[in-house]
């Protein structure tokens, strides 16, 4: 049967069809497959006003913080290793905010932007000390959001 | 008068043009366009304009829903951001009060309450620049926006109710200190919500425009080409419409003229080649006229300017012959379409069809009418010269009146058969040299009705008729009169009467039938203005057509007209230059007395006096249809005549 003009240009559409399929699907199964960081995992919970943490000591070495937003304010997570109290870090001038220059304060990573239902892993590697974990935002420290946390 | 079969008409000369034919297919489906004025659309195009009208109003409608949107954003992010200003202002309003200056703190936190409100709950909030206007605000559906700005309503809360502590216990109070740092706390956490809720409206805003821009590109992308096939799709059914167009005219047996403003030919179709053996490209640019036969010029002429005059889109019908280029003549027939007002034609569009074999075939059958009428003419001539002399020879009375009813019948038997050859077209009817009285006449055509004694004629003046018109005229009245007398009573009368006019003579032949219907004495009037050529219509009501053709002949007009008390009155205007006569002018000569009944014997056997034709005793029949020009009476000149000529 002879192939007409039209049949042909069919016939190619259908190619180009089949061919972005080829490449789209291992594309989409490689993403998947992603691999799971190790580390001694700690599930930490950010909601108005307060920081939930499902382990009060860890032992020392990589931790795998697996953050979890439940808002409704956005927040952020700053790790801090210091010697103060949760409630009795420093201020800054403004009397609202954690100064996190202060002496005695050892910023180790942040995580910020976390809103409703986003979830982020943050993997350090903690030497055995006090540590604080705190939302930074205005209001939101003084508010409550801090939760301590002891590697051994 | 007549409601014979003779009321019936032909084609209507001049007609209104037909509105355009439908479509068919999936053009219906299609809504008629008038930018695509004629064009038929194929089933692709019709599916194509669909498409392309559900894409523009779905541009249209995005379109007006992210300006709609994009206002609306714009009003809530002013709504979240006033709101963090009255916290601030209340709680200032609060710590001035406690330090013993004048504020409102409950203004500022009912001010403070109400933006949340609106966002949440939907409102009305006053525009920004509006000039004190206020604009609605949808309430806010995103369940993300919802939980951030039900955490600032209860944020705003408790700081109300913390400023209320302080209000109430003032710097002396205990708590003052921890009151007033959960104040600040709470009015920082608030900005941080209002911050929050902000970002996320916007945010919300920014991803529904972009999606919308997203959207409206692509369905512009898909008008563009769905403009694009259109086009395309147009420009092919154009092209296939066109030759197809093309293909008709140039593969038709019938020739498209269109002629100019000025009467020159300013299309041609190809097909003149087959007709007319002269190539189209040379014809354009003459004029008609230069095809035309000579005796039909002015014919033609007249049709067309008629035509030129009429409404636009009227319609014509005329015959002609038309020059081969061989020399010889083609019989053709049009019909021509006024379509000057139509910018694309801009003249008039003439289809011409050669009916040569027609005319011919036509011909024949004339021909064929007349040979076996004037057969049947010889025949009955010889039957009446012999009842004739039967007549004469015939004494007893009651033989008498046997002899002159068959003396009527033939009589009428020889009319019918001229009527076949009037039909025919061949004018061969006997003249008479010299002027016939114009009572004779009449008279003549009264004594060829059988039911003559129904008819009275009255006030016909002393005039005289052109010889050579005698025959034909006194025919016309009697199927005029035959026709009053067969659609009335018995018991009526027909009245014939006459009376001189600015241009002629006129004569009335008044029937008391049931009379005519509009309808039908347009159409029989219509029939007697334009006789038609011979064919099976005809023969079925061959009275009208003799009378019109015979009327034609001589430049007579017939008319039929209602009459005020029921029935049918047919003129008969006889042209001045057929009259002479008794008196200078028609007007001056004296009628007969107005109800004197006149016989058809007085034709034949009376002896006339100088006062009008005298009744007689009994009424025999009379043969003959034109007054005899060798009878006594007042027929002195016609008798002077001498012999008929052919």
């Amino acid at each position: 049967m002879a192939w007409t003009r039209a049949r042909r240009r069919w016939a190619w559409a259908l190619a180009l069809v089949l061919a972005a399929l080829a490449l789209a699907v291992p594309l989409t199964v490689a993403r998947r497959q992603e691999p799971t960081p190790r580390g001694t995992p700690v599930n930490v919970v950010l909601e108005d006003f307060k920081v939930g943490l499902d382990a009060a000591v860890v032992p020392a070495g990589t931790v795998r913080f697996q953050i979890r937003g439940q808002g409704p304010t956005r927040h952020e997570l700053l790790v801090v290793r210091t010697d103060h109290a949760p409630d009795k870090l420093p201020l800054q001038r403004d009397g609202l905010t954690v100064n996190e220059d202060a002496p005695g304060i050892d910023l180790l990573d942040e995580v910020d932007g976390l809103d409703i239902d986003d979830r982020q892993t943050l993997v350090l590697r903690l030497a055995p000390g006090h540590y604080v974990l705190y939302c930074n935002l205005e209001g939101h420290y003084l508010g409550g959001m801090h939760a301590s946390l002891a590697v051994r | 008068m007549p409601r014979s079969p003779s009321a019936e008409v032909g084609a209507a000369s001049a007609t209104q043009r037909p509105a355009a034919g439908g479509r068919s297919g999936v053009g219906r489906l299609v809504p008629r366009l008038p930018i695509l004025g004629d064009l038929r659309l194929g089933r692709r195009l019709g599916w194509v304009i669909p498409v392309l009208i559900v894409l523009v109003a779905a541009i249209v409608g995005y379109n007006a829903r992210a300006i709609a949107q994009q206002r609306g954003s714009a009003l809530v992010v002013y709504t979240a951001a006033r709101q963090r200003a009255l916290v601030e202002r209340y709680t200032k309003d609060v710590l001035v009060v406690v330090d013993g200056f004048p504020a409102d703190p409950k203004e500022s936190g009912e001010a403070m309450r109400q933006p949340v409100d609106v966002l949440l709950d939907g409102g009305s909030v006053r525009a920004p620049q509006g000039g004190g206007s206020r604009v609605e605000i949808a309430p806010a559906r995103d369940w993300r926006v919802r939980l951030k700005l039900e955490q600032d309503r209860r944020l705003i809360d408790e700081l109300i109710r913390t400023g209320d502590r302080l209000l109430d216990g003032g710097r002396d109070d205990p708590h003052y200190a921890a009151n007033l740092t959960r104040l600040r706390v709470l009015s920082a956490q608030l900005s941080s919500v209002s911050n929050d809720a902000v970002q996320e409206i916007t945010q919300q805003t920014e991803a529904s425009l972009s999606r919308l821009v997203r959207i409206e590109i692509a369905l512009g992308l898909l008008s563009a080409l769905a403009a694009l096939g259109l086009g395309l799709l147009l420009r092919r059914a154009g092209a296939e419409q066109a030759a197809q167009f093309r293909s008709l005219v140039n593969n038709s047996s019938d020739l498209i003229t269109v002629l100019a403003r000025d009467g020159t030919i300013a299309y041609q179709s190809p097909s003149v080649q087959r007709m007319l053996g002269r190539r189209a490209a040379d014809l354009v640019g003459t004029t008609l006229g230069d095809l035309v036969h000579p005796d039909d010029q002015d014919d033609v002429n007249a049709s067309l300017t008629k035509l030129v005059e009429a409404a636009p889109g009227a319609t014509a019908n005329f015959g002609c012959r038309l020059q081969h280029k061989d020399g010889s003549w083609r019989h053709v027939e049009s019909i021509c379409t006024n379509l000057a007002d139509d910018p694309r034609v801009n003249g008039l569009v003439l289809n011409i069809r050669d009916v040569t074999e027609q005319a011919a075939l036509r011909t024949s059958i004339s021909d064929l009418l007349h040979n076996l009428a004037r057969r049947s003419q010889g025949l009955v001539d010889r039957q009446l010269e012999l009842i004739d002399e039967l007549e004469r020879n015939e004494v007893d009375p009651e033989r008498l009146d046997e002899l002159f009813r068959m003396d009527h019948l033939a009589t009428r038997m020889r009319r019918n058969v001229e009527n076949l050859i009037v039909l025919s077209g061949v004018d061969q009817r006997r003249r008479w040299r010299a002027s016939v009285p114009l009572r004779d006449v009449v008279e003549a055509a009264v004594a060829e009705v059988e039911d003559y004694s129904r008819v009275q004629v009255a006030g016909i003046h002393d005039l005289t008729l052109a010889g050579q018109a005698a025959s034909d005229v006194a025919h016309l009245l009697a199927e005029l009169v035959e026709n009053a007398t067969s659609f009335s009573s018995p018991t009526t009368t027909v009245e014939v009467s006459g009376g001189p006019t600015g241009n002629g003579y006129v004569l009335e032949i008044e029937d008391h039938g049931i009379g005519m219907s509009d309808i039908e004495l347009d159409e029989a009037n219509r029939r007697l203005a334009e006789p038609l050529a011979a064919d099976v219509a005809v023969s079925r009501m061959m009275g009208f057509h003799v009378v019109g053709r015979l009327a034609a002949r001589h430049g007579i007009r017939v008319q039929l007209r209602h009459c005020w008390f029921g029935g049918v009155t047919a003129l008969v205007l006889l042209p001045a230059a057929l009259l002479g006569s008794a008196g200078e002018h028609p007007a001056m000569a004296p009628p007969v007395p107005a109800g004197v009944m006149v016989s058809p014997e007085a034709l034949l056997l009376a002896n006339a006096t100088k006062s009008g034709w005298q009744p007689r005793a009994h009424l025999p029949l009379r043969r003959h249809a034109a007054p005899a020009p060798n009878r006594g009476g007042d027929t002195d000149a016609a008798a002077e005549a001498g012999e008929p000529v052919e």
